[in-house]
């Protein structure tokens, strides 16, 4: 159909509720989160054997005929992006297994966490705009279910009605974008856009398509005037959903913008990267200062998502291959570093059962060991040296500096400073002397909570010290995006 | 091939304008989703608009392309609906000011 790695991802969401059913039916809940994680684990595999032809072939693509086919195009960025979207699911699939344990419709659930990873797996190998579109969609419909998850609870289906008409709107607009750009060249396959669009010189109607582009993307990828979804979606759905929100399907709208950047509106660029620049100090601006003024742990985690995204827009907006590597590597980042914080805040809200940050003080006495992947995954999105936020940072600041840009660096590194306020604020709630009742006979999480945050955490710290062999990776995924303006320049 | 219809364009940007604007100003839920599914007709419409670009012949990838964006279509307001239904049930009422439990 279209690669082993999607195809089997989809029989996994296909197969999910019969085999939930099952194992309902006999009942061992469990059994439900093992088959999605095995589902995850092979998809891995079969990711890595794509990656070996990858890095042979450039790119693999599929042939658009027959009735189930679609026209994929699978480069390095591709293979990268979905390395993490995989490995973030899995992590998310095995930690919900005791998470999710005292939830009804937990093969619902599983089911739906498959469907949002097989579509943004379905983005990032998608070679036309149009299959880009369907698989788009595939991952929101399921994200607004996963939001209203709990569906007893008032807070989770307004965040999700909330969440749907924006993102709903956002699709609609970029649906309408891409029908000029099809009306305009006939075609919306990547290569063929950027063969019609990228010497041509631009005409109004260009101009219009990249705005609407730009801004229905622009709502998935929470940029500020856009962004007013995002805490209340992030905050209101289970907290291993939370962290997919935030680590990774926040991020499936920064790896549109710079595919179709690099694509359709190559003889628009400045002008849209100029657009990008003045949004993404904004966004990283209100991103840290409203955390500032929340007491909600994840309300606050999911503002402090916007300002991340910022840095990428930053890094997109330079638009050179160092601040490119700094994007995408930061994308790599943020997906750890987020995921942490949000698994680990999940765990606490498992056992103490609030998300007000005054009801939790010293609930790091309590549970060490999650408290200390939390502080990790809290000093690397403040962008502390060892850890791998900082490098990143660095390398994006850096892009900035080489291209003249000072005062976008110089941003950058304010707004790190700046974050350094709120993060630092939840360490201290953490080591502060107990003050509830709760707090006091609370004990550490359970062990299939704390696996994969320690794994987690144990890759911050890995790539921070070590990044070579991932930025080497990015570095082709850089050159991946490129391709397509190095072909039509010449 | 985009410039000699504009009447398809002009009513395209209306139905779009009446979506955006049914989206910032209705308060009921039901109308909201109607909203929604009105912008994405504008789309579909362009598409198909868009699709005679040379005379005589008629491209099927438009036509295809704006039958699987009906399907989502319906994906999505079946989602939106079922939504209303439990926010009806939780707060008996459809008009989203109504829906306070969330600040900015």
């Amino acid at each position: 159909m279209f690669t082993p790695t999607l195809d089997l991802l989809l029989v996994f969401t296909v197969s999910m509720p019969i085999v939930g059913w099952a194992a309902l039916k006999i009942h061992r809940k469990v059994l439900c989160g093992v088959y999605a994680a095995a589902g995850l684990a092979i998809a891995g595999v079969l990711l890595y054997e794509l990656f070996l032809e990858v890095s042979q072939n450039m790119v693999i693509s599929s042939p658009h005929i027959g009735v189930f086919s679609a026209y994929l195009r699978i480069d390095m960025l591709g293979v990268f992006m979905a390395a993490i979207f995989i490995g973030l699911g899995f992590a998310v699939a095995i930690y919900s297994i005791v998470y999710m344990k005292k939830e009804t419709g937990v093969p619902i659930y599983f089911t739906l966490l498959l469907a949002m990873i097989s579509g943004m797996v379905g983005i990032v190998f998608a070679g036309d705009l149009f299959t880009l579109y369907v698989f788009w969609e595939l991952m929101c419909v399921s994200s607004y279910v996963l939001v209203a998850f709990r569906r007893r609870k008032g807070e989770s289906i307004e965040a999700a009605f909330k969440y749907l008409i924006m993102s709903g709107a956002g699709s609609a607009t970029v649906l309408l974008g891409m029908s000029f750009l099809y009306g305009m060249s006939g075609t919306l396959n990547f290569q063929g856009l950027a063969s019609a669009f990228g010497q041509a010189p631009p005409n109004p109607w260009l101009y219009l398509a990249s705005l609407l582009i730009l801004v229905g993307f622009g709502v998935k990828t929470a940029i500020v005037p856009l962004h007013t979804w995002l805490p209340d979606a992030h905050a209101a759905a289970p907290s291993p959903i939370s962290a997919m929100l935030s680590g990774v399907v926040i991020e499936t709208g920064v790896y549109a913008l710079c595919r179709i950047c690099f694509t359709a509106f190559l003889s628009v660029q400045v002008q849209w990267l100029s657009i990008l620049m003045v949004m993404s100090v904004i966004t990283m601006v209100v991103g840290n200062v409203m955390p500032l003024l929340q007491n909600d742990l994840k309300r606050l985690l999911a503002y402090s998502s916007i300002a991340q995204v910022g840095y990428m827009l930053a890094g997109l907006s330079i638009g050179t291959q160092l601040a490119l590597t700094g994007t995408f590597l930061h994308l790599l980042n943020h997906a750890l570093m987020k995921g942490t914080a949000f698994l680990c805040a999940g765990a606490i809200l498992y056992t103490i059962g609030t998300r007000q940050m005054d009801e939790m003080a010293g609930i790091g006495r309590k549970m060490p060991i999650t408290a200390i992947a939390f502080a990790i995954s809290l000093f690397a999105l403040t962008g502390l040296p060892p850890l791998n936020g900082f490098v990143s940072e660095l390398i994006i600041v850096t892009a900035a500096f080489q291209s003249n840009l000072a005062w976008l660096g110089v941003a950058v590194i304010l707004n790190s400073a700046l974050s350094a306020a709120f993060y630092l604020r939840i360490v201290r709630t953490l080591i502060l002397p107990i003050k509830s009742e709760k707090v006091a006979s609370a004990r550490e999480a359970p062990l299939a909570l704390l696996v994969p945050i320690c794994f987690m955490a144990a890759l911050i710290i890995l790539i921070g010290l070590w990044p070579d062999p991932v930025i080497r990776i990015v570095q082709q995924s850089v050159a991946a995006l490129f391709s397509f303006s190095g072909k039509v320049m010449g | 091939m985009i410039t000699d219809s504009s009447y398809y364009f002009a009513f395209v940007f209306a139905l779009w304008a009446i979506g955006i604007y049914c989206l910032a100003t209705k308060r009921n839920m039901i109308r909201l989703i109607f909203g929604l599914e009105i912008m994405i007709n504008a789309a579909d419409f362009s598409f198909i608009s868009l699709a005679t670009g040379i005379p005589g012949f008629v491209d099927p990838l438009a036509h295809s392309i704006v039958i699987v964006s009906i399907g989502l279509a319906g994906a999505v307001s079946a989602v939106a609906i079922t939504l209303v239904v439990y926010a009806y049930r939780q707060y008996g009422t459809l008009d989203v000011r109504e829906l306070k439990h969330l600040r900015g």
